[in-house]
């Protein structure tokens, strides 16, 4: 009995030696499939570059290799890549201003009656063109009870009327506002920020975003003072009006040429990419498409100066870039999921 | 008890057939019952909590969105990890259960915690919703519009997809949800010119509120008029586009100012974060039938199929419904390809027991047990919930020639019996004997063949998931077999055979036909070996060497990748792409895998469309590759072929990455662990910048590290971001608020919705939101103006800096904790000592932050896990074959010998794979398993017999040669039954053959030299083994029983 338990535990401890190598065996798979996933890694890098790119080793050795893109000029077709030679060109900031056309303050009669009294008669009414010295209307003075005219000062048109007949009209407000609608103001309102580019005598595009033409105009006044509830100072600009299309209350826009400059070097925004933290052009050279970083002066709405990095006449990628980094930061895009 | 059972079995013959038949039949009924599945579906055990907040980057995601749902859901029971992704827009929050919890409870636990989350998240910042209630094989029919008319715009499309398509599919049992992509939502959208608020003086935000309160109906209840009762109603809601431009702003001195003199309105679509194409041609609309977890895969495509058609008809003239993915496909192909292996090998092993057993008596005895077992089997699946899949049948497959074992030792025992019997003793008499003779060991060894399948039971994970199935059918069959071994046999046995006529002599060299040629060379080598031990031995040593030799050699792979026939080219893109700009890559793609002959078309799905399936960004793509027939193909004869063809010619694509998978595979991925490489190093810690930097380090310091190899951290920057920071000096000097500016920059830039207009059932939203060129360029962005409470108005340039930065593609977080992970393989040396070298570098090398901690996990340590588990199962399956011999024989010495087999199975299977040149996988090592019991089984027949020779007297040498010659035709022919049943998944090409190819290559390889051993070297050391001294008490043990 003893004799047969002895051997009993001698055949376990076998039976657990056997897998304890099992254990270690599986171990060993463990190691063999590393190796095996590392080579068809470097498999799919081939694959990657045979085609075109150099193959880019992200693991390190950035300083050792180059990132060229190479594309056919059926490719360049294809993926609507343009280039276009680095030049001169001018960069013209614009800033736009809400404005509101109003009368010409300069041109502007407020007529009240001289003396107190009641009016007798009203000849001219709202929107009747006067003449200078026109009689308006004849008001009976309460001293004295004569009667005398109250004529227009200026040419222009009654815009408001305060005064009916049998009415008793004090001389402190004006019964009649005759404007000359011959010219307008247009008052631009200059947000804080605007101010530095905003002169007087800067040329100004109004439009009033109705049917009619817009038109440009020098500024002729820049208020000294910022108004305290908007923080906008006031920029005006005189316009012509004899159509009467620029109607006082009228709102509009005002585009303002804040800069204008030459720049030896211009390229349009989208040639400008993003690339390991810098600014860089891709520019064509023999070999292929090069990224070189570039350093951006003046900007614009659509295009930036470029300092230093690109020199005139060198063939750039105008349009397209970003399909070329993207090309190049391939390396390090997961192929798996998001997560 | 055998004994007993093989009586009674004999006793009540009837009984016994009726109940054979009653279980065959069971096993037909549940055959039509069980759910048919391409594969075992291995996704996790999860419920997925998405929440779309449009516009949202993935920091507030987090912060407002992800972290509360995270942190309801802690201390859920049975939870095993909670993973989330915050991404632009959408939070994604993945709640792992443990895989024996009930889905629809897990489910309800969720929702209930849901609750809470729901009260933390902030007003407006979207609803948390759970997805479908399916998993990663649940995808099972893709389709898209097709409109021949050319007319209909892609709005049109789309509101027919969503409001006739997707309600109608929805009916459809086992379907859970349809989801849309492509085209554009249907929206009225009210695009403002920020002049007009201006002029007439109104803010944005009035205007939504103005727009809200001029679309509604309301109810009064009713009036009584005389005796009837009115219901009162009033009617104000906006139905087109006219109602709306008729909106009243303002009314200023009784002039009324209509909201079409502060906007434009019209029809247009929604934002969108998806979008898809087909054939180069440009976008179609799309959809995606959801199938419900549990439900039938082959029902609810075939009801899906259905309604289509009905769909079809209903549909405007001219627009059809084109599916261009159905898992239908993969089922089918799976189904015939297992279904054809097991014909094929049915057919098989019936030819080899005709050849072998000589007559078609005894061999539809044996061969019955093939139905048999099987029927018995889909009894079982039915009980255990186990679709009939690839896997599943796969185990039948494999198991089809071992199921024929138990019956043939028994039918070829009774039939040498019959043969020799005394012609006075009843045939009940001598089948009975014949029977009891050979039943334990038959028992025993079946009963050995289910142990050794133990192990793959405690496979976890996808493993486990995928192969469970096959080792639950191969048990239940082989328990099927040893039922029908049991009764069946014995019954059938008096039934069907007859004694053979007298023509031959009776002696123990009365073998017919083929085994008596065997038998001609088989007896002098065995002699020759007897009395030369030592060669026998030098002979099973040197075998062994060529497997030590050989098994170094062997590649080595975790699970061959099922193909699934459908090809899909993965574009993956670079992060900051526009939706706009991944479009136009990837029409070019199409157009060029278009001009591959092979090719029928191609369908595109970019982003994610509605929520619920996929939840990839804007720079992925994947692009469905119909193909033609396979017998039209012209550049290619194979998938690889053609997939490395389809390689060459779309050749490389700037800017895009390409790579091939299959739908299934991909969705599965998506939800599992996330992490492919063999290592992963995650590092937890609060600050992104500081978390970037720092895997940073530890990447480079673990790319010196000697053996790493592809160290690379997750890109999680990279998102362009206009990042408006507002200037709190500047509001106070207009005395605005935060929340004022910000209204105005969610409305103007991003839209905000003012209510909805009702067609009928279909609802589309009204979106306010700036015209296009006023909020298209940050300059037109700081344009924005914010009215100020005294009424001024000021651009956004004013209030807030307007900068450009780079902010996070999506922040991961792990139970609660932000993490980055850093992939990483190995080469050239044993993982367990690279992490250990790389922790310790990390430790020297990297301060980590307080509340900062790196875990090491990936593949690595999945396989450590599985290492750990089978370190602990295999020694306890060892033990249990042994105690189970060991009461077999009562004896040390047979168990060991038998035992001995083992060692010498494996090289056989080891130069299978190696000539086969195929890898050490986990369907490799499944058929080592096999082969174990096989092996056994094998064993365990011979030794039994030789053992009873010299307790009949003989000696033992003499005993060797006679017993193994005797046996001879029953080692070979279970041999070649199992060899043979397995041979048809050997050379089989069709779909899911990769994962059984390596498993039956093994098995097959391993028999051959196993059944060599059984032959030659076994009898020949037989003698080393016996147990002379106990011999007297065996038998007498054996014959009191």
């Amino acid at each position: 009995m003893l004799y047969r338990f002895v051997i009993c535990i001698l055949i376990l401890l076998l039976a657990g030696f056997g897998s304890t190598v099992i254990a270690e065996d599986e171990h060993d798979h463990g190691k063999e499939q590393a190796s095996e996933e590392a080579h068809d890694d470097h498999g799919g890098h081939d694959e990657v570059s045979k085609n075109g790119a150099e193959p880019h080793d992200d693991h390190g050795e950035e300083s050792a290799h180059e990132d060229i893109v190479e594309l056919t000029k059926a490719e360049l077709q294809e993926f609507g890549i343009v280039i276009s030679k680095a030049g001169s060109g001018t960069l013209k900031t614009e800033i736009t201003v809400p404005g509101e056309v109003v009368v010409n303050y300069d041109r502007l009669a407020h007529i009240a009656p001289r003396f107190p009294g009641v009016v007798k008669s009203v000849f001219k009414h709202l929107g009747d063109r006067v003449k200078k010295g026109d009689v308006l209307a004849v008001v009976e003075s309460n001293e004295g009870l004569f009667p005398y005219e109250i004529k227009s000062l200026l040419d222009g048109v009654v815009i408001e009327k305060h005064i009916t007949i049998g009415e008793v009209r004090t001389e402190q407000d004006a019964a009649f506002v005759i404007a000359d609608l011959d010219t307008v103001w247009v008052n631009l309102s200059i947000y804080q920020m605007h101010l530095p580019y905003v002169q007087i005598g800067q040329e100004v595009t109004i439009s009033s975003g109705q049917e009619f033409s817009d038109v440009t105009r020098p500024i002729t006044y820049l208020s000294p003072i910022v108004d305290e509830h908007t923080r906008t100072a006031t920029a005006r600009v005189v316009l012509a009006n004899h159509d009467r299309d620029w109607r006082p209350g009228l709102f509009v826009e005002g585009k303002i040429v804040a800069k204008e400059e030459h720049a030896s070097i211009v390229v349009p925004k989208s040639a400008i990419q993003k690339f390991e933290g810098n600014d860089v052009v891709f520019i064509s050279t023999p070999e292929g498409f090069k990224p070189t970083v570039v350093k951006i002066g003046r900007k614009d709405l659509s295009s930036a100066e470029i300092v230093s990095g690109l020199t005139t006449g060198q063939k750039y990628v105008s349009k397209g870039g970003f399909t070329l980094k993207s090309e190049l930061e391939k390396g390090s895009m997961s192929s798996g999921h998001s997560h | 008890m055998i004994d007993k059972i093989i009586q009674f079995s004999l006793s009540n013959r009837l009984l016994l057939l009726v109940f054979g038949v009653m279980i065959m039949a069971g096993g037909y009924y549940s055959y039509k019952q069980l759910p048919v599945d391409a594969f075992p579906d291995v996704s996790p055990n999860l419920v997925q909590v998405f929440t779309i907040t449009e516009g949202l980057a993935p920091e507030e995601i987090e912060q407002y969105i992800t972290y509360p749902v995270e942190a309801s859901m802690n201390g859920l029971p049975g939870i095993s990890k909670i993973r989330s992704v915050s991404n632009f827009g959408l939070s994604v929050v993945n709640v792992y259960f443990k895989d024996d919890v009930d889905i629809y409870f897990a489910r309800r636990l969720v929702d209930e915690r849901l609750q809470e989350a729901r009260e933390q998240i902030p007003e407006g910042f979207g609803e948390p919703a759970m997805g479908p209630i399916s998993t990663g094989m649940g995808l099972i029919l893709f389709y898209y519009l097709e409109d021949e008319t050319g007319q209909y715009s892609l709005e049109e499309l789309r509101s027919i997809q969503d409001w006739l398509v997707k309600f109608h599919l929805q009916t459809v049992p086992g379907v859970t949800e349809v989801l849309g992509i492509g085209g554009y939502e249907k929206q009225f959208q009210i695009k403002v010119h920020p002049e007009g608020l201006l002029r007439y003086n109104v803010s944005l935000s009035e205007l939504i509120d103005i727009i809200h309160a001029n679309n509604l109906n309301v109810g009064g209840q009713f009036i009584e008029r005389d005796a009837e009762e009115l219901i009162v109603r009033s009617v104000g809601l906006a139905y087109t586009i006219d109602d709306l431009r008729n909106i009243v702003v303002k009314s200023e001195d009784g002039t009324p100012i209509f909201l079409s003199q502060i906007a434009d309105i019209e029809i247009g679509g929604a934002i969108r974060r998806g979008v898809q194409t087909h054939n180069g041609i440009g976008e179609v609309v799309s959809g995606m039938v959801v199938k419900l977890f549990g439900a039938n895969s082959s029902t609810v495509i075939e009801a899906v199929e259905e309604k289509m058609e009905e769909i079809n008809k209903l549909l405007p003239e001219g627009i059809k419904l084109i599916p261009y993915y159905e898992q239908k496909t993969l089922v089918a192909a799976c189904v015939t390809t297992v279904s054809k292996a097991l014909l094929q090998g049915m057919i098989l092993v019936i030819i080899v027991l005709m050849i072998f057993l000589g007559g078609y008596r005894p061999s539809l005895v044996a061969a019955m047990s093939i139905p048999f077992s099987v029927l018995f089997a889909f009894i079982g699946m039915k009980q255990f919930d186990i679709s009939a899949n690839l896997m599943s049948f796969g185990g039948l497959a494999i198991a089809i020639g071992m199921l024929v074992d138990g019956a043939i030792v028994m039918v070829e025992n009774t039939e040498r019996l019959l043969q020799r019997s005394d012609p006075a003793e009843s045939r009940v008499h001598v089948v009975a004997r014949a029977c009891k003779e050979v039943g334990r060991p038959i028992a025993f060894a079946i009963f050995i063949i289910i142990v050794v399948f133990l192990p793959l039971f405690t496979l976890s994970g996808v493993e486990g998931k995928t192969f469970k199935p096959l080792a639950f059918t191969v048990a239940l069959a082989m328990l099927g077999s040893l039922l029908f071994a049991l009764f069946i046999v014995p019954v059938l046995a008096t039934l069907l055979m007859r004694r053979p006529k007298k023509t031959k002599t009776v002696s123990d060299g009365s073998e017919k036909g083929l085994v008596k040629w065997l038998l001609i060379p088989y007896q002098p080598i065995l002699r020759f070996l007897i009395a030369r031990r030592y060669l026998a031995v030098i002979l099973a040593v040197s075998v062994m060497l060529v497997g030590v030799v050989i098994y170094p050699r062997l590649g080595s792979e975790f699970t061959p990748t099922l193909q699934e026939g459908t090809l899909v080219l993965r574009l993956t893109m670079a992060p900051s792409i526009a939706l706009t700009e991944s479009t136009r890559m990837t029409l070019i793609v199409e157009r060029r895998l278009m001009k591959i002959e092979d090719i029928r078309g191609v369908v595109t799905r970019i982003g994610r469309g509605e929520v619920g399936a996929h939840t990839d960004p804007v720079n992925s793509a994947e692009i469905y590759i119909l193909l033609k027939p396979r017998e039209e193909w012209t550049s290619a004869t194979t998938q690889e072929e053609l997939q490395s063809h389809i390689r060459d010619e779309v050749g490389n694509i700037p800017g895009v990455l390409t790579n091939f998978t299959q739908p299934i595979q991909m969705t599965v991925d998506e939800l599992l662990e996330g992490v492919r490489a063999e290592l992963a190093i995650k590092v937890f810690g609060d600050n992104l910048d500081s978390l970037k930097a720092k895997a940073d380090e530890i990447a480079q310091i673990v790319s010196e590290v000697p053996g790493a190899a592809d160290v690379q951290p997750d890109q999680v920057s990279g998102t362009p971001q206009l990042l408006m920071q507002i200037d709190r000096q500047a509001i106070a000097r207009y005395g605005i608020n935060v929340a004022d500016v910000q209204e105005v920059i969610k409305a103007a830039v991003g839209g905000e919705k003012a209510g909805q207009i009702f067609e009928g059932v279909k609802r589309f939203d009204i979106l306010v939101r700036y015209a296009e060129s006023h909020r298209d360029t940050p300059e037109a962005i700081g344009q924005i103006l914010v009215q100020s409470p005294d009424g001024a108005w000021i651009p956004l340039h004013e209030l807030a800096t307007i900068k450009e930065i780079v902010g996070p593609r999506q922040i991961t977080r792990e139970n609660n904790q932000r993490f980055i992970s850093i992939q990483c393989n190995v080469t050239g040396r044993d993982i367990t000592s690279f992490v250990k070298d790389a922790q310790k570098a990390i430790d020297e090398n990297v301060d980590l932050p307080v509340g900062y901690l790196t875990t090491w996990g990936g593949q690595f340590r999945l396989q450590q896990e599985a290492n750990k588990r089978l370190a602990v199962v295999i020694p306890i399956t060892l033990l249990i074959v042994f105690l189970l011999l060991f009461s077999s024989f009562n004896s040390l010495k047979n168990s060991l010998l038998i035992l001995l087999n083992l060692p010498l199975t494996l090289v056989g299977g080891v130069v299978a794979l190696w000539l086969t040149g195929q890898n050490l996988s986990v369907p490799a090592s499944v058929g080592f398993i096999a082969l174990f019991g096989i092996a056994l089984e094998n064993g365990m027949v011979l030794v039994t017999y030789l053992n009873q020779l010299v307790r009949d007297g003989l000696p033992t040498d003499e005993a060797s040669v006679k017993g193994a010659s005797l046996r001879l035709r029953a080692v070979i022919m279970t041999a070649l039954t199992t060899g043979l049943g397995l041979t048809p998944l050997i050379l089989s090409h069709g779909v899911g053959s990769e994962v059984q190819k390596p498993l039956a290559t093994v098995v097959v390889g391993g028999l051959i030299t196993s059944t060599m051993l059984t032959l030659l070297v076994l009898p020949a050391i037989y003698k080393w083994f016996t147990d002379a001294p106990a011999k007297a008490v065996v038998t007498t043990n054996k014959e009191k029983a």
